[in-house]
């Protein structure tokens, strides 16, 4: 299986950076994102996910670290965390960490929307912006 | 003064000291996030409330770009809505105000949600905006779910205002305000 990765860009729109890992079953969401079109852009990474979580079935640690990301976004974040959830009630091991601002309340509050829509359990990692 | 020039600040206030951004013409992406990064040279004051702003804006602006009944063709051929777009500070806060035309079928909607959202609390607005965020018939193409995320972002009231331009076109200005 191929592993997926994307430079993130912060011109026109807001690319975030990508970097799925098969091998070593960790994923990485960071940066910010705000795309021309939404779907476009995340539907490989979700049919990545579905092969991984189907076919790899190793333990997975997803990492997000984005700062921004736009409410057509948020729709895609969901349907990667369901299949996360998914794959978990079927005896997968997965782990979500979430790194955000600690300053950032709408994006905490986000985080816990999430995890109240997935029934996931996501670890809150809070950050210093100026670290 | 009309009511939308007193709203989006256009007339003689112009270039008061109180505007920070003003821009009106075509909204594509690339106008959306050079004035977004912009929000942070004038606002460097006061981080939250800038990343605050920052979040607001990207909905309204992505609001004119798709759903501005006029359209300006690009170089690139490329379509976009187009609207006026300004970022004003008061002594306690910033208003961002956006006004765009609008054909009226697509007005309504976007009147009844607004009314709706002024009516709910904070915590009822998360749940609205999961509800909604859910809803595969609504939250890939609708307005709807931006505008509960600028309430929610903005702990205000969304300021609407209709002018009728003609039989089937309007004028809508949103204002959001964000407290420092």
């Amino acid at each position: 299986m191929e592993n997926i990765y994307i430079e993130g860009s912060h011109t026109n729109f807001f690319i975030p950076t990508v970097d799925f890992n098969a091998e070593t079953g960790v994923c990485v969401l960071s940066g910010e994102s705000f795309l021309e079109d939404t779907i476009e852009f995340y539907d490989p990474l979700v049919q990545w996910l579905e092969e991984y979580t189907s076919e790899i079935k190793k333990p997975i640690t997803f990492e997000i670290k984005l700062t921004y990301f736009n409410t057509s976004t948020s729709r895609s974040i969901l349907d990667l965390l369901n299949i996360l959830k998914e794959y978990e009630d079927e005896g997968g091991e997965v782990t979500v960490n979430w790194h955000y601002d600690e300053d950032d309340i709408d994006m905490e509050e986000d985080i816990e929307d999430y995890m109240l829509d997935t029934g996931l359990e996501i670890n809150m990692i809070p950050f210093d912006e100026e670290d | 003064m009309n009511t939308i020039d007193k709203k989006l600040s256009l007339g003689q206030s112009l270039f008061s000291e109180e505007i920070r951004i003003s821009y009106k013409g075509p909204v594509d992406g690339k106008i959306i996030t050079f004035l977004a990064d912009y929000i942070y040279v004038v606002n460097e004051l006061s981080e939250k409330a800038t990343r605050k702003i920052f979040k607001i804006f990207f909905e309204l602006a992505e609001n004119i770009s798709k759903y501005s009944s006029e359209k300006i063709k690009l170089k690139s051929g490329k379509e976009v809505g187009a609207g006026t777009i300004i970022l004003k500070e008061t002594v306690k806060n910033f208003i961002l105000v956006t006004g765009n035309p609008i054909k009226n079928e697509d007005l309504i909607p976007v009147i009844e949600n607004s009314k709706n959202i002024n009516n709910l609390g904070h915590e009822e607005l998360r749940e609205y905006k999961r509800a909604v965020r859910k809803d595969d018939s609504v939250v890939r193409n609708s307005p709807n779910i931006g505008l509960i995320a600028v309430a929610l972002t903005s702990g205000n009231p969304l300021d609407i205002e209709i002018n009728p331009i003609d039989e089937e076109t309007s004028y809508f200005s949103i204002a959001v305000k964000v407290d420092k």
